[in-house]
């Protein structure tokens, strides 16, 4: 640790290292005191006139997040290498555009907003922002009541995801395998007597769950009811993740991890950028696909495609997305809310091209249909 | 293991990149820097990257580098403190029991004795704590873990003690070397994070990746290495579905150098890319554009 009767020149350098360590917090990453000590400590044992070795050891011990790695740059570009805050504060203006922003999908609201009566007509660049608010715009003014009600009838409907087997067992009268320990222990228990045989079964596990909620203009009638869907299945179940597209896909599972169901959904309502867009389907699940999927975070779960199926993308794409998915899944269920228990889905091509990837079709357009879905959900898988 | 391995602490970065290509490995210098702090400070170092980029065999090559012994832990999902730790051998003690009954000789002090040394079965984690500073213990893939084996290693992580009811507390005498990797398949927590240094292992450079190549496989030709390299680097341009990491590099110039090809041209390519494209789809994009990766 940091010697405490060095010299006054160390002393300068250690007041510099914990500055930085304070500028970085500014900047917004988690840095404790004791991180700033490894960090001093670590420097100690290296040469600390040395920018290089000063940079290296701070990025093995402040940061702990790939995410964090261009704002440490950033900040110790600043802090040691002295160059000009212009510079530096380009960048966060350039990180808050988001990406999928292009102006081109800006569909005009149903009901317009004080926001877009004041501002002037949106100019690209600098005003990306607003059109960001615009956008979650539809969902952010929905009442609190209307909120509430829902939310009030979605929270009612018990949720039980399906189960899977896991590796480890539990004592079961009418399991399969014997329980050798138990065994052993009441054999060493009754000395002599000849021991009884005592079973075990695995034990059960609720299969985790992926929801990937499509959030287009076609869907915008139920996008808000899925979303409280969600919202509930993730504090019913302990393995949920949550993904909202439109053109482009979007993880929203920690923004649900709220205690007030309306400060997640306008969390979710802000982080989703193509709200009442486009569809792009195939793009999406594809996007699911190479990002979440192949790290195995649909591996052994059900996954749940809330969309009705109107798409822009390319059906191809989306065929091939949807095979890649069923490999990489459980079981697959398609939620769509223009499916008729009595007619079935109207024959869009998505659907068709899907159809073979799919285990099972659901509806989803009313509370009775949420309602029904969420008592079938444990036998599926 | 040789019993005249080099166990001095390197004494400077550059010492330790130096210690390390003894080795065959190449360490650029922040690992270097990380791996040296790790090392003097006595923490463990976590070390996340794209799959096949030397995150595990930095551990082996330390391990090889200061002569001590190799545990190592591969984490998976129900991965549990019974496998991890240490287990006791119930088969055996029921049968030590049914023997001992059989001569009554069961009384406190040979019941006693069922939990001993004798019946514990060692694994990984308490391996590594008897060893100690003997030893260098790779935790490896712990994003496969569940949660609740993540918490409990963090107990370990600081403490480097775990109690066993029946022993008793077992401290290790000097900490060993930890080395944790992570694939990112999730987040980890990030109070294990914390305890960790972390160091962020990307793709090497062209020339460092040839270095590389160079050191691992000296009998191939330059100008072979240098194309193989290039055209990995293109692949991972290429938006593949699983792009090659050095792993796969190595495993190209090792595939190539066993069927004796001398260039790298069109025919050999294609009949050794399965080792290093290892998807379908990404095969079918990239035989599309054979040419391509050939030339450049």
């Amino acid at each position: 640790m940091v010697d405490l009767d060095a010299e006054p020149t160390d002393i300068a350098i250690v007041d510099r290292l914990v500055e930085f360590g304070t500028a970085l917090r500014d900047a917004g990453l988690t840095v404790g005191i004791d991180d700033v000590l490894t960090f001093c400590a670590g420097v100690a044992e290296l040469t600390p006139s040395d920018p290089e070795d000063v940079y290296w050891s701070g990025r093995a011990t402040l940061v702990n997040r790939r995410e964090h790695i261009p704002i440490y740059d950033e900040v110790f570009r600043r802090f040691f290498l002295h160059v000009p805050d212009g510079a530096a504060n380009k960048k966060p203006k350039d990180v808050k555009v988001p990406q999928g922003s292009t102006g081109t999908i800006n569909i005009p609201d149903s009901e317009p907003g004080e926001q877009e009566s004041k501002e002037p007509p949106l100019v690209l660049g600098l005003e990306a922002s607003s059109l960001e608010i615009e956008r979650t715009k539809r969902f952010s003014a929905c009442s609190d009541e209307e909120l509430a009600s829902v939310r009030r009838m979605i929270a009612r409907i018990r949720l039980e995801p399906p189960k899977r087997r896991t590796r480890r067992s539990n004592p079961d009268p009418s399991g399969a395998t014997l329980d050798i320990r138990r065994m052993a222990r009441q054999a060493m228990n009754l000395n002599d007597s000849a021991p009884s045989l005592l079973q075990m079964d695995r034990k059960r596990k609720p299969r985790p769950l992926v929801l990937l909620l499509d959030v287009s203009g076609s869907m915008a009638d139920h996008s808000r009811n899925l979303l409280q869907f969600a919202y509930s299945m993730r504090r019913a179940a302990q393995k949920v993740e949550v993904f909202c597209f439109g053109t482009r896909l979007t993880r929203i599972t920690p923004l649900l991890d709220r205690r007030s169901p309306d400060a997640a959904m306008r969390l979710a309502a802000e982080k989703v950028v193509d709200w009442d867009g486009g569809t792009r389907i195939g793009e999406s699940v594809e996007t699911f696909v190479r990002r979440w999927g192949r790290r195995g975070l649909s591996r052994g779960a059900t996954v749940l495609i809330c969309s009705d199926g109107l798409d822009r993308g390319d059906p191809a794409k989306l065929a091939d997305a949807m095979e890649k998915l069923e490999r990489l899944s459980h079981r697959i269920v398609w939620m769509n809310p223009l499916h008729d228990v009595h007619v079935g889905a109207p024959p869009t091509l998505a659907m068709a091209v899907a159809g073979p990837h799919i285990d099972e079709v659901a509806s989803g357009n009313d509370l009775g249909s949420l309602e029904a879905f969420a008592a079938r959900l444990p036998q599926i898988g | 293991m040789t019993e005249e391995a080099n166990t001095t602490t390197p004494e400077s970065v550059g010492d330790l990149r130096e210690q390390l290509i003894g080795v065959d490995y190449l360490a650029d210098r922040g690992l270097a820097t990380a791996t040296l702090i790790a090392l003097r400070l006595g923490r463990p170092l976590l070390l996340e990257g794209e799959v096949g980029v030397g995150k595990t065999e930095l551990a082996k090559c330390l391990a090889l580098l200061t002569g001590r012994e190799l545990i190592r832990l591969q984490c998976y999902e129900g991965i549990d403190t019974h496998q991890a730790l240490y287990e006791w051998d119930y088969a055996r003690q029921m049968l030590h029991v049914r023997a001992l009954a059989e001569h009554e000789l069961t009384d406190a002090n040979t019941i006693g004795g069922l939990y001993s040394e004798e019946f514990l079965l060692e694994r990984p984690l308490l391996r590594a704590l008897r060893a100690g500073s003997r030893s260098v213990l790779l935790i490896d893939e712990i994003d496969r873990a569940d949660d609740e084996f993540e918490a409990f290693l963090l107990e370990l992580l600081s403490d480097f003690q775990i109690t066993i009811p029946e022993v008793g507390t077992v401290a290790a005498e000097g900490r060993p070397i930890v080395i944790l990797t992570s694939n990112r398949t999730r987040e980890l927590h990030d109070a294990l994070k914390r305890r960790c240094l972390y160091h962020w292992i990307g793709y090497p450079t062209v020339d460092e990746e040839t270095d590389i190549v160079k050191l691992r496989s000296p009998g191939v030709t330059d100008a072979l290495t240098s194309k193989v390299v290039n055209a990995v680097h293109r692949l991972r341009d290429m938006d593949l579905v699983k792009p090659p990491g050095i792993a796969e590099t190595l495993d190209w110039v090792q595939a190539l150098g066993a069927i004796g090809a001398l260039e790298f041209e069109g025919e050999t390519v294609v009949d050794t890319l399965g080792s290093v494209v290892k998807d379908r789809d990404d095969l079918e994009l990239v035989s599309s554009d054979i040419s391509r990766l050939v030339d450049g």
